[in-house]
């Protein structure tokens, strides 16, 4: 979802209207599926986020303003650079090799525009966020844009030594050789390890060997860096992807288009097969056209629509679009610089768009169903109504823990206990785990409640989750009810009335066996067993443990899996 | 107030204290009774007749006629020890005679060891003894006695003696004797000192004329005895006819409870899970540790996903993989990632990675719980939803949690389309966040199409986001075995209960400060 910035005098201009109302910005914006972030009335900057992530063409002021100058105008204006012919006039030649470290190119001029201030900064945001977030920071698409005049062509896409050629890259003032580059250039450093695994690395060079580029790192300084009142560009991309490569070429030349230079097309010959053939005239349009049933757009949007509304919605979000001689289907080609058509449903919600979500009046879903809690939920809720009666004040915590809080305080480290979930890539040592029982995440309160008014009785009912090979993951979720007291005379026999009370009225006959357990004195402290099976713990709490939570008064604890106590018996 | 409703809020204390005062006024030309012979005539203990006093004088039903200070010497615990052990300066004069008889002579830090006497009381017995002139210190430091005896040793004996288990005004003894006692009374700082010189306040106490008019009444009707509670004896006799049942202050504030309540958070949850069941809906569960497949295969999100990366969701450092992924849904995923398998997908054309199918995750979207239900063979049309604890990578602050619930379900339909789903988020506007107004925008989330985001006016924060939802993509559904359209709804709620019960940061939600936690009430 990337964020842009855009400047309200330029996008007008774009829009092809002058002076639009905040209002009428705020009609438009669903849309682009677009939301105002803020803005700036003393510079005119607005900042969008752009949620579609698969719309980069929307990426940019001159594509969210086509969107809705699309819709203005019923249809999208023609893009003749797309057609197949003539044979483009420059060329760009590949070399072998090229295959195995960054297959593809695409490219196109662009003259008869004088570059602008804000011309310059919407190009150079495009290329950041199609090469940031699009190109997958730069690994599948990256992008460079060239002074024209300066290149002899053909150019060449060369495989080269990293030793062989030196020239001066963007940011610096001396020649330097590719590892040169790599070793100490700020994007070298940045972006070299897309590179890392080759010898050689793509280079590209004109006709007199001047280098233009060292894709996708950096560009040269002289042919590479474009300035305001420039009025010819070659601009090229390149990346692992070829269909990709195309898209974004194909966004590119439709802005520089949509603010008035014309674009002419470059051929890219190949010495390797690609999906498209040696030869690629780039920009490209792969888009083929489609059929789709008027039907499943109706059943999908619930209203009959009919073929003609269905093909002017579509018109006026940008495609080509025909209804089908028995008008049965619609024939559609979404336009070339968006590649989002996976499924024939996705233009189920372009329609929806383009007419607007406010033309669909809402209808509840007549049918009949049965509203219910799960078994676990249920008795979890017996539980806390009756750990609420019985005086506890309930509790919600993180499940997420330390290691410190779960094991360390808990005197459990290298005991039958200290088998947690823990994360892999820890943000906060403070949430590093997953909690095993619910006892330290009530001790966590009770740390910070020394000054609350006594007695404390705690429970939570929560989930907590365990180590357990038998698994799908491993692992379990357990739902399991925790309750501590803390007083002055806080003891054992409070905490087993507590307890008895709760498990006579859940009619769940139970006994205690004594067990040893690092967190409770000896000889207070037992499991508790119903049915056979070991359904919790009850116990004083240690000395040790109190004092490692900074807790002062006596307290003691019980826990009972709720999991157990739901099956029925 | 009326006199005879004073006299009801009497307490019984007041009442003897009245009658006492009354009864001395009409014997007596001298209206007024001393503090010490109130408490005899009104028969009270001095800490009963102390809280009536204030009470009446609270009332102005008594007055202070006059009051009169007292300075009372007595003995402290030293002053015990030094009458039963002697004094330093007996002490030391004693030391020096037998030591002169045995043909020795000591010096003062002989004697101070002898005697373990402290270094002040040292000081202080042989300043006076010099004084008295019973003492001289010869060459050498050595400490001769003179012969002279020692008044000071004389008096000190004297007065432990006469104050020895009572005590006795200051202002009774002479004034060789007084100087004595100030000299060696207890002061700040030298708490070592025989006396002690307490001032004692005498108060003489009188009717007020309003006081005298209730105490006349009192006297005239007299009063049944009164008592403060009801107790078991009272009734079973039927004693308590003849007694009188003071009336409280009810004006006073209670003493805190301390109560058994459901957490304010988890009551605001309750009621959103009523209503859900309550509009037909099931509840479904799901695992807080999922596998990737789950939590974002099976939804369609490629791996290569931006949301996917290390710093999005947390990973399970041991165990690092699932054993398995239940078939057939993982082939028919990995084909829909792939091509779009039997979806009508193009797919994402991506080669899609089996082992990282299995890598554990903590649970980050409750979509995760619905996309495993969806494969569970769910009811035709049903409806489901989950509260359930996800967890994101993200710094902890006053918006953001690395642990929280998120409000999440599914219907599914024959019935189900573009225009249904807008109806359910309609009738979730009204009935979970009591809007009036709202409205849909389009949105995008990687497994739904058509995506809508919910906005709703609420009362106090104005248009807000209230959740986002959408009918599953066929590359969701289909390969969990679904072919019927279903729609995929979340509610953000967070804001709303925050707003409910006050509280401005996202973490107070589950707040571990127990007076908080009390004290927080909500107003859903």
């Amino acid at each position: 979802m990337p964020t842009i910035s855009i400047n309200r005098k330029d996008f007008e201009r774009l829009v092809g209207r002058p002076a639009i109302a905040a209002e009428q910005l705020d009609a438009w914006l669903p849309l682009v599926k677009g939301e105002l972030k803020d803005q700036d009335s003393d510079t005119g900057e607005v900042r969008l986020e752009l949620q579609d992530s698969n719309r980069p063409d929307l990426w940019s002021c001159e594509g969210i303003a086509r969107q809705i100058r699309i819709k203005l105008q019923g249809a999208v204006s023609a893009y003749p650079f797309f057609k197949p012919t003539p044979r483009p006039k420059r060329r760009i030649q590949v070399m072998q090799g090229l295959e195995r470290v960054r297959p593809y190119i695409a490219a196109c001029t662009a003259v008869g525009y004088t570059m602008t201030g804000e011309g310059l900064a919407q190009l150079l945001q495009t290329q950041e966020k199609l090469a940031e977030i699009f190109g997958r920071k730069r690994r599948t698409v990256s992008i460079g844009v060239y002074r024209l005049p300066h290149i002899v062509f053909p150019v060449t896409y060369a495989l080269v030594k990293q030793d062989e050629v030196r020239f001066t890259p963007l940011g610096v003032e001396e020649k330097m050789s590719p590892r040169e580059i790599l070793a100490v250039h700020p994007k070298g450093l940045e972006y070299g390890p897309i590179l890392a695994a080759h010898d050689r690395i793509p280079l590209l060079m004109d006709e007199e060997g001047q280098v233009l580029s060292l894709p996708p790192i950096i560009n040269s300084r002289e042919i590479g860096e474009v300035r305001v009142g420039d009025r010819e560009l070659f601009v090229e991309v390149t990346g692992t992807d070829l269909l990709m490569v195309l898209l974004t070429l194909n966004i590119l030349a439709v802005n520089l288009a949509d603010r008035g230079a014309t674009i002419e097309a470059v051929e890219v010959a190949y010495p390797y097969a690609t999906e498209l053939g040696k030869t690629v005239r780039t920009p490209f349009n792969f888009q083929k056209a489609r059929s789709i049933p008027i039907k499943t757009i109706e059943d999908a949007l619930g209203v009959s629509l009919g073929p003609d509304r269905i093909r002017q919605a579509l018109l006026a979000y940008g495609y080509e679009a025909s209804a089908t001689k028995d008008r049965g289907s619609i024939s559609v080609r979404i336009p070339p610089y968006r590649n989002d058509l996976m499924h024939p449903l996705d233009v189920v919600e372009d329609v929806a768009i383009s007419r607007g979500y406010g033309e669909f009046t809402p209808i509840m879903p007549s049918q009949f169903t049965v509203g219910s809690l799960s078994r676990l939920e249920e008795v979890s809720d017996r539980i806390r109504d009756m750990m609420v009666g019985i005086g506890f004040q309930e509790i919600i915590s993180n499940i997420m823990a330390s290691r410190l809080e779960l094991i360390d305080r808990m005197r459990l480290a290298g005991s039958d206990w200290d088998r947690i979930v823990e994360v892999e890539n820890v943000m906060s040592q403070s949430y590093a785990c997953l909690r095993q029982w619910i006892t330290p995440s009530l001790l966590r309160v009770e740390a910070a409640s020394t000054r609350a008014f006594y007695p404390h009785r705690l429970f939570e009912v929560g989930e907590v989750a365990v180590l357990d090979a038998t698994e799908e993951t491993g692992t379990r979720t357990l739902m399991v009810l925790g309750a501590l007291i803390a007083h002055a005379n806080a003891n054992f026999s409070e905490a087993h009335s507590c307890l008895d009370l709760l498990l006579f009225y859940l009619d769940r006959p139970y006994t205690l066996e004594p067990i040893s357990h690092r967190s409770f004195l000896d000889g207070r402290a037992g499991r508790i067993v119903s049915n056979g099976l070991a359904v919790g713990l009850i116990g004083e709490l240690h000395p040790e443990v109190l004092e490692q939570w900074q807790v002062s008064m006596p307290s003691v604890v019980f826990e009972l899996e709720v999991d157990a106590l739901a099956e029925r018996g | 107030m009326s006199t005879a409703s004073l006299i009801d809020r009497l307490h019984p204390l007041e009442i003897k204290v009245l009658t006492a005062l009354s009864r001395h006024q009409s014997q007596s030309s001298q209206p007024a009774l001393r503090e010490e012979e109130l408490g005899r005539t009104a028969a009270l203990e001095p800490a009963q007749l102390s809280m009536a006093v204030e009470w009446l004088l609270a009332k102005s039903l008594i007055r202070v006629e006059s009051e009169h200070i007292t300075q009372i010497v007595s003995l402290t615990k030293v002053g015990e020890h030094y009458f039963e052990k002697y004094s330093p300066v007996e002490r030391i004069l004693s030391a020096i005679r037998d030591a002169s008889q045995a043909g020795r002579r000591l010096t003062i830090q002989d004697i101070r060891s002898r005697e373990g006497l402290e270094p002040t009381e040292m000081s202080g017995a042989i300043g006076s003894l010099k004084k008295d002139g019973a003492i001289r210190i010869a060459e050498g430091g050595q400490v001769e006695a003179t012969g002279t005896p020692s008044r000071t040793a004389e008096v000190l004996r004297s007065l432990f003696q006469q104050l020895r288990g009572s005590t006795r005004e200051l202002q009774a003894f002479p004034e060789p004797m007084r100087r004595v006692i100030e000299q060696h009374a207890v002061k700040r700082g030298n708490a070592r000192e025989p006396f002690r010189i307490d001032e004692r306040v005498e108060r003489w106490y009188a009717l007020t004329p309003e006081g005298k008019t209730i105490a006349e009444a009192i006297t005239r009707q007299g009063v049944g005895e009164e008592v403060s509670q009801l107790t078991p004896d009272l009734l079973k006799d039927g004693a308590w006819r003849t007694k009188r049942f003071r009336q409280y202050t009810i004006s006073l504030r209670p003493p805190r409870l301390s109560a058994g309540k459901r957490h304010p958070y988890r009551e605001f949850l309750d009621l959103v899970k009523h209503k859900l069941v309550s509009m037909g809906f099931q509840e479904m569960r799901g695992p807080l540790v999922e596998t990737e497949f789950w939590n974002m295969d099976s939804l369609y999100m490629p791996q290569f996903h931006p949301a996917r990366a290390i710093h999005d969701v947390y990973f399970v450092k041991e165990p690092t993989h699932a054993r398995e992924i239940a078939e057939p849904f993982l082939s028919r995923v990995a084909a829909a990632h792939r091509n779009g398998g039997e979806t009508g997908s193009t797919g994402w054309g991506y080669e899609y990675d089996l082992d990282r199918a299995r890598r554990l995750v903590l649970r980050s979207q409750g979509t995760a719980v619905s996309a495993r239900t969806l494969a569970s063979g769910p009811n035709v049309p049903g409806k489901y939803f989950s509260i359930a604890r996800c967890f994101r990578y993200d710094q902890v602050d006053a918006t953001h949690a690395t642990d929280f619930f998120q409000v999440e379900g599914i219907v599914l339909g024959r019935d189900i389309n573009f225009r249904t789903l807008l109806g359910l988020l309609d009738l979730f506007a009204r009935e979970v966040a009591q809007a009036k107004e709202s409205r849909f925008l389009p949105a995008y989330f990687p497994f739904t199409e058509p995506s809508v985001e919910l906005h709703v006016r609420h009362p106090r924060l104005g248009w807000i986001e209230l959740g986002g939802a959408g009918l599953f993509r066929a590359e969701v559904t289909r390969p969990l075995g679904v072919d019927v359209p279903v729609i995929a709804w979340g509610l953000g709620l967070d804001r709303m209960a925050m707003v409910a019960l006050g509280i401005h940061d996202i973490r107070d939600l589950f707040s571990t400060d127990l007076e908080m936690i009390r004290t927080t009430r909500g107003h859903f």
